[in-house]
């Protein structure tokens, strides 16, 4: 997918791991370094599409090979260089979705009104775990099973295939837990790709090309998707 | 004859202390009363102290009525006998529990048994008496001893003990103790201020002695010439004595001078030692308000993250106290409105001022420091290992090293907005999702439902139950046996008391859902 073309400004104490994730989970990466060692840093550390630019030079920028589908992350370490950055991408490529990284309360409004699409605090989500350890530990743990790397369990989407069983039914008439899936909502593509839970009461029949989102082990989730592909619902 | 008698006394005394040593009644006896006298967490001695204050104004009140007005007799004897008899037996119990006689003398019993010397009753007795002693004479023990006094009437002089029992209410009242707590800080100052008022004033008082005794008719004896040297260097001036010749007025102005010099001494010296002790005062209080509660937050260092923790709306149910060794840190929690203290989290001091074993206490080590926080970590966990905590870690590496320290939970705040990121980028929908999730918008509320007694739920099985009513969705389960947590359980699982449901759903609903699940309408989900 052309969607999941990623350019990744800054390989600092962020930059790393979350390049090395995203490469892991098959995205094409392209890194964008302004100092020179951090940019031998990711040379080394396997990255061919490492670029060297100085990200305060517009005209630099301006020869980025940006498509308008690309995502431009700005995860730099220096707080007023990201701001900066946040605020040239935005003018040069304002069509592109831009996702930021702030490290402290105050970037977060800066990085904001510089025209990041979406702006990850990172004392905020921490703050925010924080809150949900000592009220639900339960629920927790378990949301953090599917952030984990590790992957307990993942949320999916899953389209329904042409010529599925599904097709045709409403929700209430599927039995999603014989196959240890749980149905949490779908997503609607005219409404903006926006996600829809099942518990808002949702009644809906059920048509070839719809998403649906399910959590699950992996395993069972893989079975679940082959088992949807039938036209037939396969008793056991 | 006289010999024998000793020695039976003797070995009847040692047969009693170790009798009373080993009954656990006796003990548990002796543990209760200390308890209620000098525990301040023990709420039946609020009860006992207001009660003790409750006569101690009674009985000041009678003594003022009486002045003028005939009182009843009962009130005379409730003032003599009642009062005074409970002041007895609260003197008694105190003077009991002050010191540990008959551990004391078991224990030099035993020593000596095993050393192999012979045990002399009458010295260890002594020692244990002079315990008892040292307690009797300390100003508290006095001052109870004397307000049991006026209960004696053929002397009509011992009423005025009464006050006495006024001076009582010094054990009951903080404020003062703590006035006397800072007054001794100074206590070099003020002694050496109190020489020098002492040995100016009999200065002025020989001398005017000497120079007006024979034309001042007002002064009689050495008496008269210190009070109204006294008089005098306070700058209190009555007038009733004054000086008659020049050179008794010369003395005057120069003991005037001394005194005005004296009083702006002494009143700096307190002033500045109330200032100095300000602060510390007020930390106290913050720390005594805190340890009262059921459950609180002791949360350790006052950075960006506690900030950001504070900004967040959940924030405002938790009790909370800040540590922080860094006092400029601590100020701007106390600008920003938060209860903050200067202490240092890593000492054990710090942490076993808290009320840890009634209450539950979780501990939050914040500081970007990793060394410090599993300091503070192992800390926490010697004192009682039932304090939860949760702790910072700068990189992945170090998270075990918290493990090993004890830590409930190690939070990554790096990892975190990392994971954050990378889903935010490749699954957007996804992020929302899980984003909605965590921030616990009404929509798609993930909750724990605790089934507890009185629940129609206990002993159905999950099939049974149908959750598709409540519009809710069930997660899994963690049963209260095993703590393991069953994701998507099966029909057949039955649901126990204690077990922890994981819903989604609605916010009503699952308010709903836990009001509808009960029997009589009790409270059975929490």
């Amino acid at each position: 997918m052309s969607r999941n073309r990623i350019i990744l400004f800054g390989y600092g104490k962020f930059g790393r791991s979350i390049a090395d994730t995203l490469v892991e989970s098959e995205a094409e990466v392209i890194l964008v370094e302004s100092e020179e060692s951090r940019y031998q840093a990711s040379l080394k550390g396997g990255f061919k599409r490492s670029l060297l630019i100085d990200v305060t030079d517009d005209s630099a920028l301006e020869t980025l090979p940006v498509d308008p589908k690309d995502q431009l992350v700005c995860v730099m370490d220096d707080d007023h260089l990201n701001v900066f950055l946040v605020l040239s991408l935005k003018a040069l490529f304002p069509e592109n979705r831009i996702l930021a990284l702030s490290d402290s309360i105050h970037a977060t409004r800066k990085l904001k009104m510089a025209g990041a699409s979406q702006v990850i605090d990172l004392y905020a989500v921490s703050a925010n775990r924080i809150h949900n350890i000592l009220n639900k530990p339960i629920a927790t743990r378990f949301l953090e099973g599917f952030l984990d790397s590790k992957h307990e369990y993942s949320f999916r989407e899953i389209v329904i295939p042409e010529g599925s069983f599904l097709h045709g039914h409403s929700l209430d008439e599927i039995d999603f837990r014989r196959y240890g899936v749980i149905f949490v909502g779908m997503i609607d593509v005219e409404l903006g790709n926006s996600f829809i839970f099942v518990t808002t009461g949702l009644e809906h029949k059920l048509d070839s090309g719809d998403i649906i989102v399910c959590i699950g082990h992996d395993e069972d989730l893989d079975r679940f998707e082959e088992a949807i592909r039938h036209s037939e619902e396969v008793s056991e | 004859m006289i010999r024998a008698l000793r020695e039976r006394l003797e070995s009847k005394i040692l047969h009693w202390a170790l009798r009373l040593n080993r009954s656990s009644r006796y003990r548990r006896l002796r543990e209760r009363v200390t308890d209620l006298l000098e525990n301040n967490q023990n709420p039946y001695k609020r009860l006992f102290d207001l009660f003790i204050i409750f006569l101690i104004l009674s009985s000041v009140f009678i003594l003022i009525f009486e002045v003028k007005h005939p009182v009843p007799v009962w009130l005379d004897y409730y003032d003599i006998y009642f009062v005074s008899f409970v002041f007895l037996v609260e003197y008694l119990l105190r003077l009991w529990i002050s010191s540990d006689l008959t551990g004391d003398l078991v224990r030099e019993y035993e020593e000596s048994s095993t050393v192999g010397r012979e045990f002399r009753v009458w010295p260890a007795l002594a020692r244990g008496l002079r315990k008892k002693l040292a307690y009797m004479v300390t100003p508290a023990a006095i001052v109870d001893l004397l307000a049991i006094l006026p209960a004696y009437r053929p002397l009509r002089v011992l009423r005025i003990f009464v006050l006495f029992r006024f001076l009582k209410l010094l054990r009951y009242t903080r404020s003062i103790n703590q006035f006397v707590e800072v007054l001794a800080t100074k206590r070099f100052e003020l002694l050496t201020l109190l020489g020098l008022l002492f040995f100016v004033t009999l200065t002025g008082a020989i001398a005017i002695y000497v120079l007006e005794d024979m034309h001042n008719p007002a002064i009689h004896n050495i008496f008269d010439a210190i009070y109204w040297s006294l008089v005098t260097i306070t700058t209190v001036g009555y007038g009733d004595i004054a000086p008659v010749s020049e050179m008794g007025r010369v003395i005057a102005m120069i003991i005037i001078l001394f005194g005005v010099a004296m009083i702006s001494f002494a009143t700096s010296v307190i002033v500045s030692a109330f200032s100095e002790k300000l602060t510390e005062l007020k930390e106290e209080r913050i720390v005594e308000e805190i340890n009262r509660k059921e459950e609180f937050l002791i949360i350790c260092g006052y950075g960006q993250m506690t900030k950001m923790f504070f900004r967040q709306s959940e924030a405002k149910r938790y009790d909370y106290i800040i540590l922080d060794k860094d006092p400029q840190r601590v100020q701007e929690a106390l600008h920003d409105g938060y209860d903050a203290i200067v202490d240092d989290a890593s000492r054990h001091e710090t942490l076993a001022r808290f009320n840890i074993k009634g209450s539950r206490v979780t501990v939050l080590c914040m500081s970007h420091d990793d060394v410090e926080n599993i300091y503070i970590t192992l800390n926490a966990k010697s004192i009682d290992p039932r304090i939860r905590v949760i702790a910072r870690a700068g990189t992945p590496e170090i998270v075990s090293k918290y493990e090993r320290a004890g830590a409930d939970h190690v939070l990554l705040p790096n990892q975190a907005a990392g994971t954050m990121m990378v889903t935010a980028i490749l699954k957007p929908t996804m992020y929302k999702a899980i984003h909605a999730i965590f921030t616990g918008q009404n929509v798609a509320l993930l909750d724990e439902v605790r089934v507890l007694e009185h629940s129609v739920l206990a002993g159905q099985s999950v099939g049974s139950i149908d959750f598709r009513v409540y519009k809710l969705i069930l997660i899994g389960i963690q049963k209260s046996e095993t703590k393991e947590f069953l994701f998507n359980p099966e029909d057949s699982v039955i649901v126990e008391i204690g077990d922890i449901l994981l819903v989604m759903g609605h916010k009503a609903n699952i308010a709903y859902f836990r009001e509808n699940s009960c029997l009589d309408g009790r409270k059975c989900l929490r």
